[in-house]
Formats: C-alpha cells, structure tokens, sequence
C-alpha cells in the first residue's frame, strides 16, 4: 500500500509547502507515446520549447523511477493493460497528464472497435491537454496547471490510499466488451455501456 | 499507373491458382486480406485477395516488378486452403483475416502447432470488427454528432422501418457499422 511516511505524515504546514514546492519541480516524466501526439511531446523536451527549465525530466530510466506519466497518443484496448501495468508500477504519488484528443476521449476514433475510449477509463487523470496533436505549448500549460495542482495539494497517506485504491490491475478484458447484439424490443431504451473499463 | 492484372478463381482452386502463380515465378508474397462482399447480388461471401509479385523479372530500381493479383470468393461459413504452405510469411494474413473477417483457412500452419488464432485484437474480443454487419458500439449508443444530409433534421440513422416506407427522395447516407433503425433510437 502507498505510503508517505509518518515524518511526512506529521510535517508542519511550512515543511509541507517546501516539500510540495520540491516535488512540483522535480517532475521525472515517462512519457508513453503511442502516436503522432508523442511527437509533439518530444518536440516540447527540445531546445525551442524545452521543458526541462519547468523541473520536467524527460530521462527516467523506466516508469519506476518516475513521478508524471504523460500519455499521447491512440490508447488502443490492446495496449490498455500494458498502460494499467506501468502505471501501477511508478511510485506514489504520480500524476498523468493525458496528451490529445485520443488519449483523452477516443478523439475522431471515438466510434471505433479497437479504440479505448479516453485513457481515464483505465486510470486517474490529473490534467487533459486538447488538441489534435496540441502544440508544445499547450503540454507546457498542461504541465503548468498540473504544478499548480500539486502545490495546492496536501498529501496524506490517507488521501493517497484512497485515490490509488491500493494496487490494481486491468486485463485487456475489462475495456473490451461483449459482441453488441440488436435490442430484443425495437424502439426500447438502449443500455450498452461503451467500455467495461468505467466498472474500474 | 498501370492496373495490376487480376485472376479470379472458384473457392476449390485457390490453392493451386496459388502454387501455379508462384511456379510462373510470382514467388514474393506480399500481402493477402479479405473484402467483404456479403451484400452482393448474386453468391455473397467474401472476396480473399493475395498479391503476389515477381522478384526475378523487372527492375528493383524502378519499381516495376511483375504483379498479379489471386482473388476468390469465399461464401459465409466455408473456408479457404491455407497459403502457409507456399509462403510461410502469409500465417500472419491470415490470422489476421480470419480474426477480422471470420474467414477459415484449412491446413494452417504456422510452425507452432497453435492454429489460426487472433493476431492484433485484444484477448476476449469478441466479433469480427471488419465485416459490415459488425455494429459498432458507440454507434449504437450515439447518433454521429455533426450534420451529415442537407437540410438535416432527418432521423439520424440509416433507412426507414419497415411499416412506414420513407418518402421517395435523396437516399440517406448509410454506413457499415452504423445500426438501422430497428435497433431504436439512439
């Protein structure tokens, strides 16, 4: 179970800000690029845009070792378990920024067999970025918002247990759903949910 | 452009229309897949279509590599021989035409013993997503968001009921996946 300690637990309100101030600058990022929005995401960590004077480090070694995982891109549902996997794999507390229309509802494959419908149906998403692809610029705003939500929180390990909800996992078959078959009365209230994922 | 050329064969000669192709030296498989033809007028099923290429006559350097094209139709529920045993390199067309299409092949082997087996989908999928009487979800739950006919307010699904013809007019727009509207509003 994620815990922050109990000298963290325990900290002074002063403490708690210099150590909230520490942790929204120091942002070792793991970025899952699974499209062409991965692309503009590289751009933002390159000389012009440059996100490394925010405190973003592109270079963690794995998820691991990270704190922020952005994800840009398609999320299909084949790649949903192995995003639940990495995810659960990166130390509390952890922040997602969901990069693009795609990672964050589907985007223009929102009708598609194959697509998982926003990446918040698998994990908890802190800041959405628009667009499609947006532009550096835009993931540098996203970056700002998601700093300034760190510096207003208060970390508890209860609060923290409470959001991860432990350790979870996801099979593939949790965002996959049944073969749709016509409604049995024609004209009744349809009631198919579009991803298994929503029961996470 | 120069149309590559196209020989359709019956369904009990695929494979020997396939090992002719490759003796005449049309020896590089390059791809195999299926069109869902279910709605055509006369014997319905689904078009397998293989792309063989000659590597030995024309010029690499300018593309221009003799090209056949080996068509059949395969009626729903029959199957088609496996090309695994020409070409080792098609056992992963055809899964994939199989888990997108349902189309069988016998005699498939891919080396591992394990059979035609889904390729690209998600384990559990249920369905094959690349037939047009596959209906997608979120289709079915949501009517396409933006306007689509002119002068829209028309209903926003494909066709009209059975009991209550449509007046005669523009024919609506309709596409695979999208349900009719036997299924309800939406």
């Amino acid at each position: 179970m994620p815990s922050i300690g109990v000298l963290n637990d325990n900290a002074p309100k002063p403490i708690k800000v210099v150590l909230n101030w520490g942790r929204r600058y120091s942002l070792w990022v793991f970025n899952f690029g699974l499209a062409c929005c991965a692309i503009e995401f590289i751009a933002a960590s390159m000389a012009r845009h440059d996100f490394i004077r925010l405190g973003v480090i592109p270079f963690a070694p794995g998820p691991r070792q990270a704190d922020l995982m952005v994800v840009s891109g398609t999320v299909s549902d084949k790649m949903a378990a192995a995003i639940r996997r990495l995810y659960d794999q990166m130390p509390e507390p952890k922040y997602v920024i969901s990069f693009g229309s795609c990672a964050n509802s589907g985007g223009p494959y929102w009708d598609s067999y194959c697509v998982t419908k926003g990446v918040d149906t698998l994990i908890p998403v802190d800041v959405y970025v628009p667009g499609c692809p947006p532009r550096p610029e835009a993931l540098l705003q996203g970056i700002i918002r998601l700093q300034e939500k760190i510096a207003s929180e208060t970390l508890s390990t209860k609060a923290m247990q409470a959001k991860y909800a432990g350790s979870r996992s996801a099979a593939a078959g949790e965002v996959t759903r049944p073969l749709l078959a016509k409604p049995a009365s024609a004209g009744s209230q349809m009631t198919v949910s579009q991803t298994g994922g929503e029961q996470l | 452009m120069i149309e590559t050329p196209c020989r359709d064969v019956p369904l009990q000669e695929w494979a020997a229309a396939l090992a002719a192709a490759r003796s005449e030296g049309f020896d590089f498989f390059d791809w195999l897949t299926a069109v869902d033809a279910m709605d055509a007028e006369e014997s319905p099923g689904f078009d397998l279509v293989c792309h063989l290429m000659n590597s030995s006559t024309g010029q690499l350097r300018t593309g221009g590599l003799d090209r056949v094209l080996i068509r059949t139709r395969v009626p729903l529920g029959e199957s088609a021989a496996s090309a695994t045993g020409l070409w080792p390199g098609a056992a992963w067309h055809e899964r994939e035409t199989n888990e997108m299409f349902g189309v069988d092949f016998d005699g498939f082997d891919d080396g591992t013993g394990q059979g035609l087996r889904p390729l690209l989908l998600p384990n559990g999928f249920d369905g094959t997503p690349l037939r047009k009487s596959f209906v997608l979800a979120a289709r079915a739950s949501k009517a396409w968001p933006g306007a689509k006919e002119p002068g829209e307010g028309a209903p926003s699904h494909a066709g009209a009921p059975a009991d209550k013809p449509e007046k005669p007019g523009r024919r609506k727009i309709t596409a695979p996946g999208v349900p009719d509207i036997t299924w309800g509003p939406r």
